[in-house]
């Protein structure tokens, strides 16, 4: 367990939440950067109740699961009476990239972004389980234009029928009506529409419904799509938080989105229906014709990056050069020791 | 017939009255786990089926790992069911493990005073869990065979027919001897797959039903339509590791 806490050198303080703080660390056996997660258990209080839920959660689920667009566990260890969790390290998040008002977010780049997330999320669905906490800064994306979806303490087994859910998760701008409207069973349908509000929000660079409570939330929903009847939406009224609102008339998404074209316009129109059971799944949206249309996806390492990020990337640039020619003079230094 | 492990004995024990066990008194080298110390508080607790056998297996995995002599055997066993809990996201409060875990043990007893008896339980209880979780190298997720009995179960529904089904509760049995396996530390040798195949088997010998349509020889069991890697000898194998659990059950008075 010590060599395991050596194994690690910590390289700077990367942020702190409310069960974690993050470092950037270096792992010593490989050379490479990771994300070392530490669980808080410092207080008497917080101990008293032992290995975090969330924690376990990230765990038991990132230990099952492997996939180019989902974050990476590489590696658990304990100390005293923490717990550490190391992570592929990633650069940077959707959310800082949205941020970023010297990026250009082409067709084409968010074309590959959307491809990435909604990769990540179909092989996580089609091990049974929903994220259920999606939004811009839960995808990370790394230096080489890689994007992973992270942050899985809210992640959980779905398709049992005989389990009830809480509505209480998801951030509030990406939650769906059905969560919204308290339902406790649910199904794929919450995370695709978050990816809806995530695709809206790399459209239109700034958060697509920011509510500001539940009921707002709603509103700015019906504003846009209309109110849900049981036409369009059976069963909504035997939802247990179901409530009528005053009518809205919907507002056609191409002029919301003006600068998106019919193929994109439909990608959005099937994740951003009120009925849940007629939003369409990852696999279905990714056959759309969207994502074989002109332009073409970028390549991955041709994507945009923030700012810090790039200069950070130039930095390091020399000092790979170094490290060759530290390893050409290395590799004559062992010849000579040979003759 | 060599091939018959002799169910009549557990048929004619049956109507036997359970005694509730006095678990400060068992003695661990005669094979006795606390796995039905795991049972009986879970139960207690009303937590889901797999939940406990999420508990028994992880107690089972630890005590493969450790000097067993080391550790208390029903704090590590309460620790699990807690652990469990979290692992199967099927709330079960510490506190309520704690004061049954205790009554359990000093039958008749109260609920705990909020003192220091009952924090010291508490603060034990958690430095156990992660004494598991870090001797098992946070390896918690577990692949039950309850999944695919349920699945191999459906399909014999339809194999055997309504009727003869309905009239010999194979299914029930079945599940009794899943559970009751949970008692020993062998149901981690084997693949869920292998152990749900074997309960099964038993359930249809006690029974003694046999499948229309099938002609069993050396190299064709029912069963190899569900698995095909499962080799007579290691059926045969498991099958008795089941039964044996019978043998190894404390006597009450």
């Amino acid at each position: 367990m010590e060599s395991k806490l050596k194994r690690y050198e910590k390289i700077e303080f990367l942020g702190e939440g409310q069960f974690a703080t993050v470092y950037k660390a270096k792992d010593v056996e490989t050379g490479n950067i990771v994300a070392v997660k530490k669980i808080k258990l410092g207080s008497r209080i917080e101990a008293a109740d032992g290995i975090n839920r969330t924690a376990l959660r990230e765990i038991k689920i990132l230990q099952e699961l492997s996939h180019r667009n989902l974050i990476g566990l590489l590696d658990i260890f304990g100390h005293g009476s923490n717990v550490s969790l190391v992570f592929d390290f990633m650069d940077t998040d959707l959310e800082v990239i949205i941020k970023d008002n010297t990026i250009i977010l082409t067709t084409a780049n968010i074309k590959t972004y959307m491809i990435q997330t909604l990769q990540g999320l179909e092989y996580l669905h089609l091990n049974w389980i929903l994220h259920r906490d999606l939004k811009p800064n839960n995808l990370l994306i790394n230096g080489s234009g890689i994007l992973k979806v992270a942050d899985f303490g809210l992640a959980k087994l779905y398709g049992s029928p005989n389990r009830l859910n809480t509505h209480q998760v998801v951030t509030r701008w990406y939650r769906s009506p059905e969560l919204l409207y308290g339902a406790k069973q649910y199904g794929v349908c919450v995370d695709m529409w978050a990816v809806g509000c995530i695709l809206a929000e790399l459209l239109l660079r700034v958060p697509f419904l920011p509510g500001e409570s539940d009921l707002d939330q709603l509103t700015k929903i019906f504003q846009v799509l209309g109110n849900p009847t049981e036409e369009n939406w059976p069963g909504v009224k035997t939802l247990s938080d179901y409530i009528e609102f005053k009518p809205f008339q919907p507002v056609p998404l191409k002029h919301i989105f003006t600068a998106a074209g019919d193929d994109l316009l439909d990608v959005i129109a099937s994740m951003f229906v009120l009925d849940p059971s007629k939003r369409k799944t990852c696999t279905e949206v990714l056959k759309m014709p969207f994502f074989n249309n002109k332009p073409a996806p970028t390549i991955n390492s041709k994507l945009p990056l923030p700012q810090n990020v790039r200069k950070l990337k130039e930095l390091e640039r020399p000092s790979l050069k170094r490290k060759l020619l530290d390893s050409a003079e290395g590799g004559t230094l062992s010849k000579r020791l040979f003759t | 017939m060599k091939d018959v492990i002799d169910v009549m004995e557990l048929q004619r024990e049956k109507n036997r009255k359970i005694q509730p066990l006095d678990y400060r008194q068992m003695d661990f080298a005669s094979g006795f786990t606390p796995a039905r110390f795991i049972f009986e508080c879970g139960m207690k607790l009303q937590a889901q089926p797999l939940t406990i056998a999420t508990a028994a297996i992880l107690m089972h995995r630890f005590f493969k790992e450790v000097d067993s002599s080391n550790y208390d055997h029903y704090l590590i066993a309460a620790s699990t069911l807690y652990l469990a809990g979290k692992v199967k996201d099927d709330p079960l409060k510490i506190r309520d493990i704690i004061n049954v875990a205790h009554n359990t043990l000093h039958r008749g007893s109260g609920p705990l005073e909020i003192g220091d008896e009952y924090w010291n339980m508490r603060d034990a209880i958690v430095q156990a869990e992660l004494l598991i979780m870090r001797v098992l190298k946070f390896e918690v997720s577990i692949v039950h065979p309850h999944k695919y009995m349920l699945h191999y179960l459906r399909t014999l529904e339809g194999w055997i027919g309504k009727e003869k089904w309905s009239n010999s509760p194979i299914a029930r049995t079945a599940a009794a001897f899943l559970q009751d396996y949970h008692h020993d530390p062998s149901i981690l040798d084997y693949p869920p797959q292998h152990i749900a195949i074997a309960c099964i088997s038993l359930a249809l010998q006690c029974y003694g039903i046999t499948l229309p349509l099938i002609e069993e020889n050396e190299d064709e069991m029912w069963y190899s339509v569900f698995v095909k890697d499962l080799q007579k000898d290691k059926h045969w194998e498991i099958m008795e590791k089941i039964m044996e659990v019978y043998n190894k059950e404390p006597e009450t008075v």
